[in-house]
Parts: structure tokens; sequence; C-alpha cells
């Protein structure tokens, strides 16, 4: 059963026709008789959590910003979706933008918020176009607008075009990108639920987080609580990239096993190859061997088996990946993407890179692979937000589990996968 | 009350501060690069982490708050661990230049690295180079020293406001550039440079010419420049001035300064300063020993004396000079039976006083600047703060950003960002604009405040003009009187903050009066030289004695005289434009210009140079060969600022303490005045500054007893340690036409007040002359457009009074129909095309608004 990609097959989903047809703003006409603080209860009640990398327990957020006292309240959808491979929120995005949009409704409504904005990847110009179109047929509808649903209630909605920059994808710094600032995370406290956008209580939530609003309201917090594993309920967005038979977007129960994922879903590794490590919920997440894939894959289970969640997005690499290289492609993003707010993070990100570099292309030597955990280690903990803990974690771990294949580019003077 | 922790120690806390914060308060130093205490907070070097017991991870000190019951260590090994590593990697890309870096000495970074290492580099990859920006007259940025701390943003951001710099780039890429590469909006105030903490911004003026511990002395003194004072720190090496730095927290500017203060001061080493005595001889000035001008000056005065009276002899005070040169200055005139003795200050500042103090009481402008800022309401008249008194505009930026309404009534571009509402009425009509604004008020505010009896009764007959005929005859919307009202009486906390334009206008004056009364509002009156205040406190003044003491009381007067041992006249003497125009007319036949040049700073500077060429005799004490010098009988050499021990008065009427820093030869202002006053029969037995600091306590009711310790002491506030003249009231007559719009449209003339120079004296600093080299004629981009005229174009501005061909710069700060051109270069003065209007009352000219005609060449 398909809660988030429902309607998907149908090549005009994206249309509010065909998404009234398939049962669509049901939930929106529910949820607009129900008093604010009802629909708050039931969010909490059904356990969802938000679903854009960090899994905070959504109605314990939502709770936060309805306590504070000041008006207006803003919504915000991170729709950045920037960490490398991660595309779960594109299907969304382009295939069901009223989905989300009915939840942002809600939301509205429930947290008294009149004013919405959907802080879109700069890199994704038809969800642009496709949400637009979108936003323009539930004004129509009467789903936005001043007068919601002819119940007096106002809630408008704006896409606004990120540039390009992956941290701010990160709250806060989405926040100072969307007042016109320069793209930086800044302190918390305090969180965004009292001092967000234009300094005032603001919800950010993913595109998932938003789109899993109508289902609770359809079938209710206890059914919804029934989906998937018990500690983080609800159907979640799997995406899978790399050597699979099938990769592509999933929506399956929250803790469904990596393996199941893998070979069940995903049609087992591409030609008949062996795996070789799987990474499975982002680019920041931290690299798994073989031996641990029979993990629950929620943010509970995750880090129980040295990983986590992350945004679900699994990148699988067969036999003849060159691990070194991958690392090394890791931490050219982080220090491309660095905002440079913070020195660990700023400069040492550039620092694991250029090691890297060298022993990828055999000028490494011995004392490297110390050095890369010494630095690694001085950046974990010490940055200003976790885009630089998760630079340093990925070089840890791709060594602590594949330590040799470092020691063999620096014993041999170069990649033997190099073709 | 929160108690906590700190290595053991515990602290209790009044208010939840930052770890950092509570620390330091104790004596725990806490090591850090992006914290800075008048900065926002950052959190981004991570130099400040702290163990604090039941939190994971290492916590920054400067962004957490203290909760009670926290403990927190911040020293340890897994601290210094932390920390070494974070130098680390400040320095894997840093140049380590330190030989070369003007900072090494008195940079975080070194200091930090002495303290934790590392003591070897792991980094083996290329660094990033960035090359050094060379192409700023002033500032050198090095980016590779730069540490990203990001306080030269926040500084210039959120303090300065002026937003010129901003962080490019990302990551390991960064770098801090000025917007357009070049200097855009860059006000040149250096505070960016204070708060770096390494080599990366640094000044070019001492570029390479000494290393911080060189510097033999550091001397606390104050800004030469205008009338906000900033407390600075002369640094001096072999007795030589190096440079001049803030102080964070220090005196009223807290530690800022602007382009004038920070970077002006290479004037006193300039080649062109006058060392020798000259006397006229043969019509050419020629050098003489200090006896023979000492005694020419003297003879010649006590001739004119005998001949026509002690009432053609005129003074015109210093308002560069100290209060101890005004004061023996004064005495001197008067002892020469005159009491011709006026200065700059009658050009708005002294005038406005007068009609504030005698409506509202004395000391009403004795106003502490920190009370601007924490204003929820300041209102502009008459000038731009952010030009005049560049300190003070800050100050009303911080308001502005806290949140307070900021109204200026005329052009302060200075401000453009920085304001909620401004109003742009003809530049003689600011009568009218506040005429409706304070009967708007008066309408919201139902009833006057009671307690000023008389003022109310005059308010009452005032014929005030309502919002709506105030504004149709200014040609300003209605509502925006009526908007700009509500906000005012609206405010708790009202600034009110005027310039010498409105001070010189007495119906401008009355009515800011009038609107400071109903709004409770405090007044600052900017000053544009350093010690206008002083001149007023020191009697230099036609018809006031030190202390505020009228003339015209016979039993002060008497006192007064009988201290110095002479008759003070009882006639009022003549104010700076009479004076002028008694010259012209053969009236005054003597003058004596201590540290001014009015040939070039007076209105109508053909005329008034005619006037001054008419005169048999004039001495010009001055340290450079000025406009009016040149055109002396007897020219002394005096000291500048920075070798002599004195006091100024600064507008918040504060007495703070000029400290000599290097020694020269040569004397003080007052030490030549009094050999003067010596040669014709004075007491004048001084043989240091402080001497007369303690003639001042005796002889001045406002200043008894007041002593250099003191002052330095901190009891340098007024009404010191003395007493305010009582008998103030005063309310002049309302002109008939105070509240009319004059009908004339048209391009007006208006004098611009630029940030970078001050007076003449700018002139002789190279460095000011650097970022604003030559005069110009500022017009709006749609003013120029009509004209035709680009920037860079020249254009030929004439008056009545004669034309000047200058450059055309487009400003797009400036608004309406006006010409702005400036008077501090030499040749190119405004006044050189304005005639004037003097003022009943105040008696200071009144120039602004004259019809010009500009013509491209
Ligand atoms: C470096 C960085 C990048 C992030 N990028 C995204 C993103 O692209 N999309 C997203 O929804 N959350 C992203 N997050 C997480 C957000 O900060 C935030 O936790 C999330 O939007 C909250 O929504 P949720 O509660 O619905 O998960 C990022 C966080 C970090 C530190
Ligand atoms: S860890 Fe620091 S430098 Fe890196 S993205 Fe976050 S704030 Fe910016
Ligand atoms: S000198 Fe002043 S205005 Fe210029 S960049 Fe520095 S802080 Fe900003
Ligand atoms: S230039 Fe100086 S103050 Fe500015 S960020 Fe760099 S190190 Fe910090
Ligand atoms: S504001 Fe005035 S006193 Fe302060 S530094 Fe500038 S010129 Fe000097
Ligand atoms: S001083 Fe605390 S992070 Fe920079």
């Amino acid at each position: 059963m398909n809660y988030l990609l429902k309607n998907i097959e149908n090549p005009n989903s994206f249309d509010v026709r065909e998404y009234e047809k398939a049962g669509g703003y049901r939930s929106l006409k529910k949820a607009v008789e129900m008093e604010p603080a009802a629909i708050i209860a039931e969010v909490k009640k059904s356990g969802l959590r938000g679903r854009g990398g960090a899994g905070f327990p959504t109605g314990m957020k939502w709770t936060f910003a309805n306590a504070d006292p000041k008006f207006p309240k803003y919504l915000i959808c991170n729709a950045d979706e920037g960490e490398p491979g991660t595309f779960k929120d594109r299907p969304i995005l382009e295939k069901n933008p009223h989905l989300l949009i009915e939840g942002m409704v809600i939301s509205g409504h429930a947290l008294r918020a009149e004013y919405g904005y959907i802080y879109l990847r700069g890199e994704y110009p038809d969800a642009r176009d496709i949400l637009n179109r979108a936003i323009k047929q539930a004004y129509e509808k009467g789903y936005l607008g001043d007068n919601v649903m002819g119940k007096g209630l106002k809630f408008h909605l704006t896409v606004h075009l990120g540039a390009g920059a992956y941290i701010c994808g990160e709250e806060t710094a989405l926040i100072e990108s969307l007042e016109g600032k320069r793209g930086q995370p800044r302190i918390k406290p305090p969180f965004p639920v009292n001092v967000g956008a234009f300094s005032m209580p603001t919800i950010v939530n993913n595109v998932e987080t938003f789109s899993n609003i109508p289902c609770i309201m359809e079938i209710g917090p206890e059914a919804y609580s029934k989906i998937g594993s018990p500690d983080c309920p609800g159907p979640k967005l799997y995406c899978i990239s790399g050597h699979v038979e099938k990769p592509g977007v999933y929506e399956l129960p929250m803790g469904t096993t990596l393996r199941e994922i893998i070979y069940t879903h995903c049609g087992g590794i591409k030609g008949g190859k062996s795996l070789k490590a799987v990474i499975p919920g982002g680019i920041s997440t931290p690299v798994l061997p073989p031996s641990n894939i029979d993990c629950p894959m929620d943010f509970v289970s995750m880090p129980k088996h040295g990983s986590m969640l992350g945004s679900g997005a699994v990148m699988v690499f067969d036999e003849t990946v060159c691990l070194v290289k991958v690392c090394l492609r890791a931490l050219k993003f982080f220090e491309h993407e660095s905002c440079g707010k913070c020195t660990p993070c700023r400069e040492g990100t550039g620092w694991l890179r250029s090691i890297l570099s060298r022993i990828e292309d055999g000028k490494g030597e011995k004392e490297d692979i110390d050095t890369l955990l010494d630095v690694s280690g001085n950046i974990v903990g010490k940055t200003f937000c976790p885009l630089g803990d998760g630079a340093g974690s990925v070089v840890i771990n791709f060594i602590k589990h594949f330590r040799p294949e470092f020691e063999e580019h620096i014993e041999k003077k170069g990649c033997k996968y190099k073709k | 009350m929160i108690t906590i922790t700190i290595n053991n120690k515990e602290i209790r806390l009044e208010r939840p501060v930052t770890v950092l914060e509570a620390a330091k308060a104790n004596g725990i130093k806490i090591p850090h690069f992006c914290h800075h205490g008048i900065l926002e907070q950052w959190g981004g070097c991570r130099m400040c982490l702290v163990e604090v017991e039941k939190m994971p991870r290492l916590q920054t000190a400067c962004t957490l708050f203290v909760t009670d019951g926290m403990v927190v260590m911040t020293e340890s090994e897994t601290i210094s661990n932390a920390r070494r590593s974070v130098l680390e990697f400040i320095l894997i890309n840093h140049p380590l230049d330190c030989p070369v870096c003007d900072k090494a000495g008195e940079c975080k970074l070194q200091d930090y690295v002495m303290q934790y290492g590392p003591t070897a580099g792991r980094f083996k990859e290329p660094k990033i180079r960035h090359p050094e920006g060379l192409n700023d007259p002033l500032i050198v940025r090095n980016q590779e020293r730069c540490i990203m701390c990001t306080r030269c943003v926040r500084m210039c951001s959120g303090i300065q406001g002026a937003s010129a710099i901003a962080v490019t780039n990302r990551g390991n890429h960064s770098s801090m550039e000025p917007f357009s590469g070049e200097r855009f909006d860059c006000e040149y105030c250096g505070n960016c440079l204070t708060v770096c903490p390494v080599g990366a911004i640094m000044s070019r003026l001492h570029r390479y010419s000494y290393r911080s511990w060189q510097v033999t002395d550091e001397i606390q003194t104050v800004c030469p420049f205008c009338g906000v004072g900033c407390t600075m720190i002369a640094q001096v090496r072999d007795n030589a001035l190096m440079r001049v730095v803030p102080k964070l927290g220090l005196g009223s500017n807290k530690g800022l300064l602007c382009n004038r203060g920070r970077f002006g001061y290479e004037y006193v080493g300039s080649g062109e300063r006058l060392k020798n005595p000259l006397i006229k001889k043969n019509g050419k000035l020629q050098p003489a020993s200090w006896e023979e001008a000492l005694d020419t000056v003297a003879s010649r005065l006590k001739d004119i004396k005998n001949s026509s009276g002690g009432n053609a002899i005129a003074g015109i005070a210093g308002a560069r000079c100290t209060n101890e040169d005004n004061y023996a200055f004064q005495k001197l005139i008067r002892g020469l039976g005159s009491n011709n003795i006026d200065s700059i200050a009658r050009m708005g500042f002294a005038g406005g006083q007068r009609i504030f103090e005698g409506m509202l009481g004395p000391g009403v402008t004795s106003t502490p600047l920190s009370g601007i800022a924490d204003s929820d309401a300041v209102l502009v008249v008459g000038g731009d703060p952010s030009e005049v008194n560049p300190v003070l505009g800050v100050h009303i930026r911080m308001a502005f950003k806290k949140g307070a309404k900021v109204i200026t009534i005329g052009h302060a571009p200075g401000l453009g960002r920085h304001r909620t509402a401004g109003l742009l009425p003809h530049p003689q009509a600011d009568g009218v604009v506040m005429g409706g604004l304070i009967s708007a008020i008066l309408k919201d505010k139902k009833s006057l405040p009671g307690g000023n009896r008389p003022l109310e009764e005059k308010i009452t007959v005032m014929h005030l003009p309502s919002a709506d005929d105030a504004a149709a005859a200014c040609k300003l919307s209605a509502e925006d009187i009526g908007r700009l009202a509500k906000q005012l009486a609206g405010a708790s906390s009202v600034s009110i903050v005027v310039g010498r334009e409105a001070g010189g206008n007495k119906d401008t004056a009355m009515l800011v009066s009038v609107l400071s009364y109903i709004l409770n509002a405090r007044i600052y009156l900017m000053s544009e030289r350093p010690n206008e205040q002083g001149l007023v406190d020191m009697g230099c003044l036609p018809d006031m004695l030190p202390g505020g003491r009228p003339l015209a009381e016979e039993g002060l007067r008497k006192k007064c005289g009988a201290s110095w041992g002479i008759d003070i006249p009882a006639d009022e003497g003549l104010t700076l434009m009479e004076m002028i125009q008694a010259a012209s007319s053969g009236g005054i036949k003597a003058m004596y210009v201590m540290g001014e040049n009015p040939a070039f700073n007076l209105p109508d500077t053909k005329n008034t140079e005619e006037a001054l060429r008419r005169l048999d005799f004039l001495v010009v004490q001055d340290i450079f060969m000025t406009e009016t010098a040149r055109m002396a009988d007897v020219v002394l050499p005096a000291l500048s600022w920075i070798e002599k021990d004195g006091t100024y008065t600064n507008a918040e009427r504060k007495i703070q303490r000029l400290k000599k820093a290097i020694s020269i030869t040569g004397m003080e202002d007052w030490k030549i005045v009094a050999e003067v006053g010596k040669r014709i029969g004075l007491k004048m037995p001084y043989g240091k500054a402080a001497d007369i600091m303690k003639e001042i306590a005796r002889v001045s009711p406002l200043h008894a007893g007041l002593t250099y310790a003191d002052i330095e002491g901190g009891d340098n506030l007024w009404p010191y340690k003395g007493e305010p003249h009582k008998n103030w009231f005063s309310f002049p007559e309302l002109s008939a036409d105070a509240f009319t719009s004059p009908a004339e449209e048209g391009l007006c003339l208006m004098l611009e007040k630029p940030l970078f120079h001050s007076g003449t004296l700018s002139r002789k600093s190279p460095a000011l002359n650097s970022i604003s080299p030559e005069a110009v004629l500022r017009l709006s981009p749609a003013t120029a457009s009509g004209l035709n005229l680009k920037d860079g174009d020249f254009a030929k501005v004439s008056t009545e009074k004669g034309s000047l061909s200058l450059k055309v710069k487009i400003d797009r700060g400036i608004d309406g129909p006006a010409a702005f051109v400036s008077n501090n270069f030499e040749g190119r003065g405004l006044f050189s095309l304005t005639g004037y209007r003097l003022d009943p009352v105040t008696k200071s000219p009144l120039t602004e608004g004259r019809q010009i005609s500009i013509e491209k060449e």
C-alpha cells in the first residue's frame, strides 16, 4: 500500500484533478474541521519522526513552536535535497506536489501559521515549475489563499529557489538564505521554533515529513503508528543508487532491512557481482561492510549497527569499486560545500581531501593514514554544525572498515582499480 | 541568582551570561578569536572550547549561556588538544610570515600558538595563496593571514553600519572583500582594523615602520578633529607618533573611531608645520626671533589700544585650541580693553545652545552619547551626524538597529540606510515642518507636559501651523508629518540631534526646544570642532565671561575683572561676522587670530579677505601657513594637539584631558598668549597648563575647584563641581516668516561636511587626502542627468558672489534638488560662493539655500 507515491504511475499525477480523484485533499477537509491543538496531538500520537535526516519527533517540534506566543509563525518546507545520493523528495515534488501542499496547509492550520515557504534545491528547475503550477491550482481551488476551504483560514505558499549550496539544507542556514543572507548556520539556541525566519517562530520540516501528514489524518494516528518500526513508524522513501539491478525510489515500511531493500526490492547486485560496501543514508552517514546489512533501516536501529538512517539514501558499491576513491570523492564534496564558518571543517576538509588525493594517486606515505584519522578526530565533535562532523566520520569509518585498501594504495603506490 | 563552577571555583551571577563572560569577569581567561565584547556572537573559530559536565561534546564558551549548577573546566588535556588542533587547522593555510607582519607582537594567533602549540606542522600540501591587496590607499588586506573570524564584517555591518565588506566565496576559499572589489561604501573608520585579531587588515600608514613592542609610550588623549571627543591612545616611539588606536570600552566612543581620528594624525609630522615666528617686512613674511615677534605683537596692540581704544581690537579664539589656551586668550583680549572676542562656535553651535538653555534650562545639551543608542526615537535636524560627528552617527545607527524610529529632517545621506523616515523640505523651511510636527504631536498628546510654565505660555501663543498647513507650505504630505508625529509622540525615550545649521537659526532652534520640551527629549548638539563647547565655557564670547557668566551682570564682571587685575569693559563686544564687518568699515583695526582660519572658514570669502586686508595689524597664531596666516603681519607658530597638555570640552560637555605625547621645541598657544599678555602688563604667571586650570577653577564658578586629577578620575561631567548660572529663562521672538517656505524653486547650494575632512587642518593629512583628494560638486543622479552631467565631468557653479569650476560626483545618497560643495579645499570652498544673512538673535551667518546656476564645462 503506497501513501507517499500513491498514483505515481498516473502520467498526470501532478494535476490537482487527478490528485482529487485519487482521494486528495480529503485529509485537509477533515483537518479544517479540527482544532489546531487536536491535529498536533494526532501527529504526536502517530510517532512521526522528521524525514530530513535527524529523525526529530515532529509532534514534539510542533509542540515547541505552538508554545511560543509570538506571531506570525512561519512554515518552511525543506526541499533542498542536496546530500549526494539523495533523491527521495524528488518524486513527491515532481509527481505528487499536491500531497506536499495538502500536508503543508494542514500543518499551517495546526500551527496557526499563515505563510509557508518551500525552499527548493536550485538544481530542481522542473520541480519548481511543477510546484508553482500546483500552487496556482491550489489557489484556484481554494486550498490556499485567504479563505482556505471557505473556512476563513489563511495560508499562502511561496517557492524559494536555493542557489546550490548544500549547507542551505541545514535548517538555520536555510533560514539565513531565505532572508537573503549568506547561507551559514546560526547559533542554536535559540532554535527556529522560537526564533526562526524573520526572527519569528518557524517550523522547518522535510518534504517527506509534511507529505506524511495527510496520511496520518486519513488513517488515524493509531493505524499509522502500526506501519513499520514501532519506535519510528510510518511509510519511508528509500532511494537506492549504485550497483543494483533496479535502482530508484521505493516506498517501504520504516525499518525494512538493508538486505531486503537491496536483494528483494532492488533485485540484488548488478550483474551478479558481489557487494563490497554500502552507504546507507546519504554521503555523510558511515559506510557499512556487507556483514552489517541485516540492520533495519530506521532512526533507532541504524546507530546500533554503526551507521545512521540519514535521508535513507542507499549507495551500493560492488567489488569493482575503489573505496579510497569513494572516500576521496566524498571529501571533495565536503571541502567544496563547507561553508567556511568554523575552523575545523573549513580547513580540515581540504586537508583530508588533499591527503586522500595523494594516496589515490600513489603518492601516499605510511603515516598518512594516522594523519587522516587524527585530523578527522580533530574535526568530529568540534565543528559548528553536523556537516563537518559528517566529513570527519566518513573518513574514520572508511578506514575503520577498509584500512587494508588504504594501506595497499600506499604500499603499491597506486590504485589497482584504475582502468 | 545563578551559581556555577568554573575550574573548581564557585561563581555567582546575577543574570545568565555566556561562560566566556562569566569566566572573564572572574579573571579566568578563555582563548578566543571570533568573540568580541561589542560584536554579535559568532561561534565559528572554535578556539574557546571548554568542557562542561553532563555535556558529551566540548562546548564553545562564547555561545554557551550559563545555567544554574553548571560545572565548567576551561583547561585540561582534552581542551589543550582541541585548541592545538584548531590552531593547527588555522596555520595550514596561514603564510607564517610573522617576520614581515606588522601585527607580530600583538597578534592573537601568535600568542595562542605560543601557549598551545603546535610546534611543528604536519601539513605537506601546497597552501592556498591569496595575494596581498594593495590597491587601497589606507587599508592593507592580507587574506592569507585571515582566519575567517568575521569580526571585521560584524563590525562593519553590525556596529559601523557601513556594510562595506563581506565574506565572499565559500569554505577554505572564503575571503573578506569589499563588495565592489574596491572601495565601495567604505567609510574608512578603520574599526574593522581594530577588531581583526591577526594581520589581515592593517593600516598602511605605519606599514613596516616599527614593531608593536618597540612602542615606548602609550598616552591616552582625545581626538583633535570633532566635538565627539573620542578617547584615543597615542603610541609613541622615540618621540615620534607611530599611530593612534582606540581602546575597547574607553571613552564615550567605547573603542570606536572614525576615519579622521584614526588616520588623520599625520599632520603633526608634516614638513609644512610652521617652525619660526614670522614678521611681515617689506610686504613679505620673514623669519624673526620669538623676542622680536612677541615684542612686535605686544607693542602694536598697545599702540592701537592707545590710539583707537580697546574696542578697535578683536580676537578670534580657536576651536581646536584647549580650554587653557582659550581662557588665556580671552583674558588677553579683555585685558586689552575689548570684549570683541568670538570664534567659529558662532556659526550655529553657541547660538543654538544659548537658545536651548534659555528655554529649557542650563546644561540641556549635556547629554551622554550612550543615551542615543538607548532611545526608541531619534530625530535629526539640520545636519548629517554621520559626517559631522561620525561616531555619534554610529550611535544613531545602532539605535536604528535596535528598533528605534530614526527620523531626519533635511539632508542626512549618512543615515540613508538607517532611518525610518526622512523629510526633505526646502533648506529654509525646517521651521514650517517642525511647526507642523509640534501641532500634530500636541494634538496627539492633548496637553502640554506642565512644568515649565513660562515656556508653555509662550508655546500657546506661537501660532503654530497645523500639520496640513505645514505640509501644504513645504510641499510634503500631511500624512507623513502626521505619522512621524505619532511615532515621536508614542516614543518613551527620544533624542533630538541638532546640527549647526539648525542651531544657528533662532526659529529652528526655538522649535527644537519646544519639541524637546513636549517630548521630554534629550538634545544633542553636533559640534564640528573638538572644543567648541570649551570656547563657550571659557568665555570666548562677546557677552559672556568664563563659566557662562553674563558680562552684563555688573557684580560678576567686577569680580572677574578684579581677579585678573583689570577693568573689564561693560559693553558687549562684536560677534564673529560683526567683527569682520567692522574690520571692513574700519572700526576694528587690529585682530588676533588663534588657531582659526577666518579668511577661508567664514562665508563670503572675498569680502572677508578684503576686510582682513584692511586691518592695521593682524596676528595669526597657528601650526600651518593658512590663508589667514599669509595675510598676517605677524605669524606665531604654535604646538599641535599631541604636543601639549590641556583639556577639551566635548559635545556632551564632558571635560577631557589632552596629554602631551611628543616634545618638540616651540610654545603652546597659551604660553604664547601669556608672553604677549605679560608684555602688556597682564598677570599671566603660567608655567604649565595645569596652572591655568587652577586659575579657571578660581575664576569660573562653573569649574570651581576642578583639577586635572578630578577630570582624570571621571569627575568630568557638567556642571563639574561648580554651579551653572541661574536666571536663565529667555524666549526670543519668533520671526514673522518662521513658518513660511521660500517660494523660490530650483537648485539649492548646500554645504557638504565631508566625512573625510575637518576644516582646513585635514588638508595636511596625507591619508585623508588620499581618500578624498579634491573638492567636488555632489549631485543626485536625477539632478546630474537633468543638467546633462556625468561623473567626472567638470561644471561651473555660479552664484552672485562668484563661480567655481568643480568635478562632478554623482551621489546616490542625495535626494532632491541640491548641489553640495564642501569648504575644505584651498581655493575651492563653497564659502567663496555664498553671501550670508545674520540671524538677529544667534548672530550666526545663515548661508544655505542660495540659488545657483550650474553649467557643463
Ligand atoms: C549539512 C546539512 C544538510 C541538510 N540538508 C537537508 C536537506 O537537504 N533536506 C532536509 O530536509 N533536511 C536537511 N537537513 C536537516 C535539516 O537541518 C533539518 O533537520 C530538517 O529539515 C528538519 O526537518 P524534519 O524534522 O522534517 O526532518 C540538513 C542538515 C544538515 C546539517
Ligand atoms: S561544520 Fe562549520 S564550516 Fe562546516 S558547514 Fe558547518 S558551520 Fe560551515
Ligand atoms: S573601514 Fe569601516 S567602513 Fe570600511 S570596511 Fe572597515 S569597518 Fe567597514
Ligand atoms: S580579516 Fe581579520 S577580522 Fe576579518 S575575518 Fe579575517 S581575521 Fe577576522
Ligand atoms: S568622531 Fe570626531 S572625535 Fe571621534 S574620531 Fe571621529 S573626528 Fe575624532
Ligand atoms: S571565540 Fe568561541 S567560537 Fe570563536
